[in-house]
């Protein structure tokens, strides 16, 4: 036997007996974690709020944060790459868009990613993905309308053909007619992915208002900043003093200027995230997905005072309802779903 | 359900419709003055997202909507210098150059946007309507065509004096002789560089008017890439007003009118699938355009640099 072979017979056995004595310490200590998404993250939605979950998940472990927010809804290959370069060693690809490409780059480089909306690309080691019960947030929002509305006319505005819009959509009517069910509810698509067209989230929503609603569910991107001032400019219709918007995924207060937000559907990845970190630490990453849901807190509904006391009683109980499973939120993914909710 | 007949509701609809409509009606009158020219101006949208973008800061700065309109026009007129520069002086392929003044545009205004409004998200306060005498206390029609803010009436003026500009002056003909036979015009004396250059310059200052509009009133704020395609569309139904101001009008405020009522029919639950109800502005404008202006024609040296002495 040559003295090389031996050599390398003995270094084998014991990296051997090193990964069965240390199993453990195989797995990699995270010291910096790569964030992308399509738009800058301070758009009081989607982008912020991942970035802060982001933030809040490096921040339990003493990691470094690579942010690579407004990177655009094209391809994010070359995004990816740039965050592995840069040594990233976890990345939250935080757009539905990214989840087949960013799915792909992990199993190329072995860095472990977080996707969206697509729980098939589920991997060990690699891929984890993370859907949402928003739905039941939407359900907390249709409750606290339904009481605050004072025409009994309440509208949804959508800007784009979006499986999560519709499930809020739905989870809204719901909790609306749980509260009354002669509630009449006024409902518009912006267009087929209106997320930008401020235009037109004003004057769908204008014309919402006409229709005799005081209170206006929108969900929207940057399209709900045209939602927002048809809704301060709005005069009020006829038996209302005030028309009210209620907005989804983020915080709007910080710029609610006239005082017309009543509350908002928060979507809260912190926990999510954290999670992630702790799974990639013991070893877990990717044997399952993530929800957010309002029973762990990743959703909840934004506590403001332009609701009475009563309205938020309503809400809490709600709450406790969905959380002790006593209360079941229908799923509606598309708009027929919605559109079949409305008609019953 | 709603009541689709309530005079609110009708009035709220048509109203919305003209406020979609008169970006385009500025943006494709503008488009057409360049097509009669010989210029396809496919940078529309560039020029209206920076009109967009100006006439939202300024009008935020200053707080009067007329001011922030006219430094809208005139952003758009500076960016259509690119087209001047590029193609109409250098021969430059139309096209491309469009593309990518589109391209700066947007990132321009996105970049611009996102590190002076990012964290604030400002709102202006609707646009005061003016309100025509008589006329505005018509059921529907008063509170929506007759109630709009006075640019509007400026608009329907302007496309007056444009279409009568076009046919009757000398204006108007060289205009025209610039994008059909550029070499006779020039042969005659009048430099078709210079006629260009004018024609692209108002389409700038129109478009920018247009993007203007859709930001003040329409929007009521500027967002990265809030004109949505708008520039665009403008282009289609210039190309298929063919040089006739009026069909602009009508063509902008039928798309405007079609798309307020896509939002109608599924305000009122109407059992339409969604996805073809929102075909229906882009329908109903080329059914009316294609069907009503077939005789006419686009000018023959539409998109060719004119570069004298050379065939």
């Amino acid at each position: 036997m040559s003295k090389s072979r031996v050599l390398a017979m003995g270094l084998g056995a014991t990296l051997a007996l090193g990964a069965v004595a240390f199993p453990v310490a195989a797995q990699t200590e995270i010291m910096k974690i790569g964030y992308i998404s399509p738009e800058a993250a301070t758009d009081y939605g989607w982008n912020q709020q991942g970035l802060i979950g982001a933030q809040a998940a490096a921040a339990s472990i003493g990691a470094e944060l690579i942010q690579a927010d407004n990177s655009g809804y094209g391809d994010p290959g070359p995004v990816l790459g740039q965050l592995k370069d840069d040594g990233a060693q976890l990345i939250i690809a935080q757009a539905s868009g990214y989840t087949t490409v960013a799915a792909q780059f992990a199993k190329d480089s072995g860095i472990p990613v977080i996707v969206f909306d697509q729980p098939e690309m589920t991997a060990a080691d690699l891929v984890a993905d993370v859907a949402t019960n928003s739905q039941q947030g939407g359900y907390l929002a249709g409750v606290l309308a339904a009481h605050a509305s004072k025409t009994g006319v309440l509208g949804i505005v959508i800007s784009a053909d979006d499986t999560n819009w519709h499930k809020q959509a739905g989870g809204f009517v719901a909790g609306a007619k749980s509260v009354n069910p002669e509630i009449q509810i006024l409902q518009a698509q912006v267009g087929p992915a209106g997320y930008g067209d401020a235009e037109g989230g004003k004057t769908t929503t204008e014309t919402l208002i006409a229709g005799g609603a005081d209170i206006v569910f929108g969900m929207g991107d940057g399209s709900s900043f045209g939602m927002l001032a048809a809704v301060e400019n709005a005069t009020p219709p006829a038996g209302a003093d005030k028309v009210m918007f209620i907005d989804v995924i983020g915080d709007k207060t910080p710029i609610d200027a006239k005082d017309v937000l009543l509350s908002s559907v928060l979507w809260d990845f912190t926990g999510t995230y954290t999670q992630a970190v702790a799974d990639i630490a013991a070893g877990t990453f990717g044997d399952a997905g993530y929800t957010l849901d309002a029973a762990n807190g990743g959703i909840s509904l934004l506590r403001t005072d332009n609701a009475s006391d009563e309205a938020w009683a309503a809400v809490d109980a709600a709450a406790a309802g969905i959380a002790d499973g006593s209360i079941e939120v229908p799923l509606t993914a598309t708009q027929a779903d919605v559109d079949a909710l409305i008609a019953q | 359900m709603v009541d689709l007949l309530s005079p609110t509701f009708l009035t709220a609809v048509l109203a919305a419709g003209i406020v979609a409509g008169i970006p385009l009606l500025f943006a494709s009158l503008g488009e057409t003055l360049a097509e009669q020219a010989g210029v396809l101006n496919v940078g529309l949208e560039g020029m209206m997202i920076s009109g967009a973008f100006v006439a939202f800061v300024t009008a935020l700065a200053v707080g009067d909507y007329w001011i922030g309109l006219l430094a809208g026009g005139i952003a758009g007129a500076v960016v259509s210098l690119v087209m001047v520069v590029f193609c109409i002086r250098l021969g430059l392929d139309q096209i491309v150059v469009g593309i990518a003044l589109v391209l700066t545009a947007e990132g321009a205004t996105s970049v611009l946007h996102d590190i002076w409004y990012s964290r604030s998200y400002p709102r202006l306060p609707n646009v005061e309507p003016f309100r025509i005498p008589l006329l505005s206390e018509i059921p529907v029609l008063g509170g929506s065509l007759f109630s709009q803010p006075l640019v509007v009436y400026v608009a329907l003026a302007g496309v007056a004096f444009a279409a009568w500009a076009i046919r009757r002056t000398r204006w108007g003909l060289e205009l025209r002789a610039a994008g059909e036979r550029p070499d006779s015009l020039d042969a005659a004396g009048v430099s078709v560089v210079r006629t260009r250059t004018v024609a692209e310059l108002m389409c700038g200052f129109l478009a920018g008017v247009g993007g203007g509009y859709l930001a003040l009133v329409g929007a009521g704020t500027f967002v990265p890439f809030v004109t949505h395609g708008a520039g665009f569309i403008a282009i289609v139904i210039a190309m298929l007003a063919r040089g006739r101001p009026w069909w602009c009008v009508l063509g902008g405020l039928l798309f405007g009118i079609s798309l307020s009522i896509t939002t109608a029919l599924q305000v009122a639950g109407i059992a339409i699938p969604v996805d073809f109800v929102e075909m229906l502005p882009f329908i109903s404008v080329l059914v009316v355009l294609v069907l009503f202006v077939r005789e006419s024609r686009l000018p023959s040296a539409l998109g060719l640099p004119y570069l004298r002495g050379s065939r």
